[in-house]
């Protein structure tokens, strides 16, 4: 491509006094273009990051402050409920309970305790304070308590202590493992997978045959199917849910199957979604390829089949990787055309359906939130940032004249 | 490279795939104070079903509520030799509808409302039950002939037939609180609904939030908001208004719908009487609403809400302890009695077969309902249920108060048409709180019901 | 598990099949159709020609039928069929003519639905082609560029339930006493400004969803913007830069000018982009306060309310509604062929 040429050959001229060549590169000019660039791309990078960032903190910590106050310790007041009566020792004629307010926690250090909601740092710690059950209860710094009484205790309702606590910032895989070890979550990658490439695969095929014929083949009409394909890139996909699914229940009842939904069923659906901005992609990158090349072996005697075969296609590929990616990415991301052609049995729910259930099931719970969306994402970027050199190569089909 | 990331995936993926298969049943047989030999009775009576499928789609998702359900699909599966599939998803409802249209239901389909499943079966998705089912209901449901109109509805000639059979009911005049944060303040459970707001004016003077709110719900929301006004509609008319509204003989915007509506306004439009303020409201998720009366210091001390709500409360949070609940209190000045608002999922065969059948059955037995109870969430209507296997105290008394309700209302949003009912009255009641007035948002529900007669 | 393997062994069965088929359909048409209408050297020259013509006809159909057969059945007839229950009531089964139209344009959700539609068309395309521009042309002028396109690029890799909870931690509102969690009320209560439930507040919150919609069209439309700067010959931006043009000037000029086409063509596809956008709306707000939009509320008609015909009514009017742009988009492709 001679535009590549040209970038190629894009250089500011060499400086020609003795000042280094980075050096004489700066002006404000550049670093204004620097500045602005960066300022954009903080702007576009910021919220992805912060999901990151929140995704491997705490649990705690995640759902009570941003995750821009990740890295400094956070103060918490919680409370806990210590023993009753029956867990009583006794210890040298004393009656002891003891035990620790923060249970297994061990991320959290106290700073101060109370009795009440509203004296929750009535004393450090390390001091005591008098229980209304009788004797006196001390609780240490890393929330070991020990409540002290000349008699036996008799209560049967465990009493609070509240507590004021620092937590140093933690960060932990754990809400990954949380999400992927939620019941088939395993399952339904491989089954976002299942339904993904063979959805990438076969539009391809079959959209190539179609964009040489609408590209160099004349013929009748042709100028009619280019509107028409243009003119399906709008249909909005909802419409062709019910009439479909229907569809496909019918010829499933008619092979003897209980229902349509079946892994064909969707590769078709999402191939034939896909056909039209395939077609449409395909078509512009072949139109650009040079006639000369197709006239050479025209006169060779080679035949359309053979000239597409041998030359076009290969040509293409930067088209057809590029459009790859926009049907990967589409079709993995895709929830809607999964729920109503797939269904959302366990053993059939696909990556972004499980996380929605994730999502609504434990609304409240920000790490699985979090956690989850990060693992939707990470398939698309790994594929994106894999082949996204063929990006900007493919993507010139698209309109460039 | 797509394919060696697929294999790479796979080879990972495998090694974590968690089994659903040949669930484990929870409560070893012949323990506890279940009902084993209804158990018994139901295999034997079923004995042919050996390796056939069965789908069920209801409204119990992960987190909870689905792992329980499942817990009981074992026991089924375990008597009858049965192939189960359990599925749901975030928009159950519209799904069902989705598979319905399509011609691809589950064989079970068990919704929470009437209203919606009524439009079902007149469009004919839904297979008539039967009249020895229907008598089985009437006979072994507490409020049975309740039950019985509940389950039953026009079929695609207009004929009543009867289609769905109640399994999981919810109470819903419950208000939740922390009794230890009552006592430390020095609060009491009030009896009457005038001590109520005394008592909630009394928390803000001493400047405390009296109430959490929440009616975030995706794309229910505002469904929460409903129960509010449907407990305050029991309590301020008699139950004959109710009734006639739910069928819109009573027009929503009638002045009473209206006062319900105001008194609704009374508690959750006032910034000093909820939790992060009016505008929390209606962003606040409903299962994320209620933590806030357990926070240090405590961002509220009262929650309504119905039965199901401690599966959302978190660990540590102990019910009868650490949470209870008390009665939504009636008026002591108007002689309505007691009125308990309630609300359930019902069971229908969306697509016949012999599994389909027996696992309505399945849900008759007493069994079904008590592996349920023992563990949380779950209140039976079924008179045979042996109310010794509720897992806490507090659902024992839960549990009784439905049992012994006299006069028992259903949800009235789940009653009305989808259109209002999972529609319009939940929108509705967002832009009220977003601080629409009542007037209003009753005229634009009103409308919305005539637009669709 | 042997469930598991068995489903990829299909997937790959399914590849292997798609590959055969398509290699045999149209190999073997192609052999078939030269083998038939062969022209033989026993042919006149008149009888060879036509034989020829009549090759080269049939031919492109060969090439297009799949795909013309896919898009007639997942396509084509879902629109004829939704056309058709615009017609009927909500059982599907009595005629009603026009009435749903008459509803539709009636109704107040449809109205809000409208102007709600009108305003993101004016702002989101116009937004993301505007940044996507400037985005290329910085990027193309320094050593980071690429590694600043890619990151730019990423939100589009994002499904859009990944997408919302992103946005979610931006938005995100508790109360005043509270600390927020949200970036955006973080900001704000620093500047000590009460904090805003910003999703709530009319007009605002469908900019803020905008917002979420710009931040992922953007690299779309700086990926087709950027390959189309490279197009720009090199030679005419050195001679303007001899000149003493400046930046702005040349950028005014001469860069927009050059690939006017593109950026019409990046406009019109994020317009069409824009109209059928639905999941964003339907996550984050579900078109509560006053956030509907047509593709919505269709759904809403569709899967919520039942009533086929109803929201078959709203997407017809939401197609129709796009139909201009396409013509002119049409008219573009058409435009093209004629430089052939």
């Amino acid at each position: 491509m001679t535009a590549d040429a040209a970038a190629a050959a894009r250089e500011l001229p060499r400086p020609t006094t003795g000042t280094p060549r980075w050096l004489a590169r700066i002006s404000v000019g550049r670093l204004l273009t620097h500045a602005t660039l960066l300022l954009l791309v903080v702007l576009w990078t910021f919220p992805t990051a912060g999901l990151l960032i929140s995704s491997l903190r705490d649990k705690d910590q995640l759902a009570v402050s941003g995750w821009w106050t990740a890295l400094s310790t956070s103060l918490t007041q919680g409370v806990s409920r210590i023993g009753t009566a029956a867990d009583q020792l006794e210890d040298g004629g004393r009656f002891v309970i003891r035990g620790n307010v923060f249970g297994t926690d061990t991320n959290k250090q106290l700073d101060s305790f109370g009795l009440t909601n509203a004296t929750p740092a009535a004393a450090v710690a390390g001091q005591s304070l008098p229980m209304a059950a009788g004797g006196d209860i001390t609780v240490q710094r890393d929330g070991s308590f020990e409540w002290v009484s000349a008699t036996a205790f008799t209560h049967t309702r465990g009493p609070r202590v509240f507590y004021v606590a620092s937590i140093a910032p933690r960060f932990t895989l754990d809400n990954y493992v949380e999400v992927l070890t939620a019941s088939n979550v395993g399952r339904s990658f491989i089954n976002s997978f299942t339904v993904t490439i063979p959805a990438t695969i076969i539009p391809i095929l079959m959209a190539a045959f179609a964009a040489y014929a609408l590209a160099w083949m004349r013929f009748p009409y042709r100028g009619t199917i280019v509107a028409l394909v243009v003119g399906l890139l709008v249909v909005p996909l909802q419409m062709s849910l019910i009439p479909l699914l229907s569809l496909y229940n019918n010829i499933a009842q008619a092979f003897g199957a209980t229902d349509g939904k079946a892994y064909l069923g969707i590769w078709l659906a999402h191939t034939a979604f896909g056909l039209p901005l395939a077609i449409y992609l395909l078509r512009n990158y072949m139109a650009g390829i040079p006639r000369e090349i197709m006239e050479s072996a025209r006169i060779d005697g080679a035949s359309h089949f053979k000239i597409f075969t041998s030359m076009i296609l290969p040509l293409s590929f930067p088209a057809l990787a590029s459009f790859a990616i926009f049907q990967f990415l589409w079709v993995w991301n895709d929830l809607l055309v999964a729920m109503v052609f797939l269904g959302a049995q366990d053993s059939k729910l696909v990556l972004t359906g499980k996380l929605v259930s994730l999502l609504g099931s434990r609304g409240n719970n920000w790490e699985i939130l979090t956690a989850g969306a990060f693992v939707t994402i990470v398939v698309p970027l790994i594929v994106f940032f894999s082949l996204q050199r063929y990006f900007v190569r493919g993507m010139m089909a698209g309109s460039v004249k | 490279m797509h394919k060696y990331l697929l294999a790479g995936v796979s080879a990972f993926a495998i090694a974590l795939t968690s089994s659903a298969y040949a669930q484990e049943l929870m409560f070893p047989k012949g323990e506890g104070a279940f009902s084993w030999d209804s158990l018994q009775a139901f295999a034997d009576a079923h004995k042919d079903l050996s390796g056939q499928k069965l789908t069920v789609w209801g409204p119990w998702r992960e987190g909870g509520d689905q792992e329980m359900f499942e817990s009981v699909i074992a026991y089924f599966e375990d008597a009858t030799g049965v192939d189960v599939e359990y599925g749901s998803s975030e928009n159950y409802e519209q799904q069902a509808q989705i598979d319905a249209a399509a011609g691809s239901p589950a064989n079970i389909t068990i919704l929470p409302q009437p209203g919606l499943l009524a439009d079902m079966a007149s469009k004919g998705y839904l297979v008539p039950l039967g009249d020895a089912t229907k008598q089985f209901v009437l006979d072994n449901h507490a409020a049975g002939e309740s039950f019985v109109s509940l389950g039953t509805y026009k079929d695609a000639q207009g004929a009543p037939q009867f289609y769905a059979v109640p399994y999981k009911s919810d109470l819903k005049s419950l208000v939740w609180y922390s009794p230890d944060n009552f006592a430390d303040a020095g609060y009491e459970v009030p009896q009457t609904f005038e001590d109520l707001q005394a008592l909630t004016e009394k928390m803000v003077a001493d400047g405390n939030t009296p109430w959490c709110i929440g009616l975030g719900s995706g794309g229910a929301t505002g469904w929460p908001a409903t129960d509010w006004v449907e407990d305050i509609m029991l309590r301020l008319h008699a139950p004959e208004d109710y009734d006639a509204w739910v069928s819109n003989e009573l027009k929503f915007n009638d002045p009473k719908v209206v006062e319900a509506l105001e008194l609704f306004g009374w508690f959750a439009k006032d910034d000093k009487k909820v939790a992060g303020g009016v505008a929390a409201v209606g962003t606040t998720d409903f299962r994320e609403s209620p933590l806030g009366l357990f926070t240090v210091p405590p961002q509220c001390f009262m929650h309504h809400q119905a039965s199901f709500i401690p599966t959302f409360f978190g660990e540590g949070v102990e019910l009868g302890t650490d949470a209870d609940f008390f009665y939504f209190p009636a008026f002591a000045g108007k002689d309505l009695g007691k009125p308990v608002l309630g609300a359930g999922t019902l069971a229908t065969i969306t697509k016949d077969s012999p599994t389909a059948r027996a696992f309505i059955d399945f849900l008759g037995t007493p069994i079904s309902n008590e592996i349920w109870m023992a563990q949380s969430g779950f209140l039976s209507t079924l008179k045979s249920a042996n109310v010794e296997t509720y897992s806490n105290a507090t659902l024992k008394g839960e549990g009784q108060i439905l049992l012994d309700a006299t006069t028992f209302r259903f949800d009235g949003s789940d009653l009305m048409p989808g259109a209002v009912g999972a529609g319009s009255m939940w929108t509705g009641m967002v832009d009220f709180v977003g601080g629409k007035s009542a007037q209003e948002v009753a005229d634009a529900i009103q409308a919305s019901w005539d637009a669709i007669k | 598990m042997g469930d598991v393997f068995g489903q990829v062994l299909s997937a790959g069965f399914a590849i292997a099949v798609a590959l055969a088929a398509a290699g045999a359909y149209f190999w073997g048409t192609n052999w078939l159709l030269d083998k038939v209408l062969a022209s033989t050297p026993r042919m006149t020259s008149g009888e060879m020609s036509r034989r020829d013509g009549l090759r080269s006809s049939i031919r492109p159909w060969l090439f297009l039928f799949p795909s013309l057969l896919f898009l007639a059945v997942y396509l084509v007839y879902p629109v004829l069929e939704t056309f058709r229950l615009s017609l009927f009531d909500k059982t599907g089964r009595g005629f009603i003519g026009f009435s749903n139209y008459l509803w539709a344009f009636g109704d107040g959700n449809f109205q809000q639905s409208v102007l709600n539609n009108i305003l993101w068309l004016l702002i989101v395309p116009a937004l993301s082609t505007a940044f996507g521009l400037v985005i290329a042309v910085l990027a193309d002028r320094l050593w980071w560029g690429s590694i600043a396109k890619s990151l730019v690029f990423m939100p589009m890799a994002i499904s859009f339930v990944g997408a919302s909870v992103i946005w979610r931690f931006v938005y995100d509102y508790r109360g005043e006493a509270l600390e927020q969690i949200g970036v955006l009320n973080a900001l704000v209560t620093w500047f000590g400004l009460p904090p805003q439930a910003w999703i709530t507040i009319p007009l605002w919150n469908s900019i803020f969803l905008m917002v979420i919609l710009i931040w992922i069209q953007t690299g779309f439309a700086m990926v087709i913007l950027s390959a189309a700067l490279r197009g720009i010959p090199e030679e005419t931006l050195e001679a303007a830069r001899i000149d003493g043009a400046n930046g702005f000037q040349i950028f005014f000029t001469i860069m927009i000018p050059q690939i006017f086409g593109t950026i019409v063509v990046v406009w019109t596809t994020i317009t069409i982009t824009v109209l059928k956008v639905f999941d964003i709306i339907f996550t984050m707000t579900n078109g509560q306060w006053d956030t509907e939009v047509l593709a919505n509320l269709m759904f809403k008609w569709m899967f919520v309310n039942f009533d086929y015909g109803r929201g078959s009514a709203i997407a017809v009017i939401l197609m129709l509604a796009v139909t201009p742009i396409m013509i002119w988009n049409i008219r573009r492709a058409n435009a093209e062929e004629g430089t052939r």
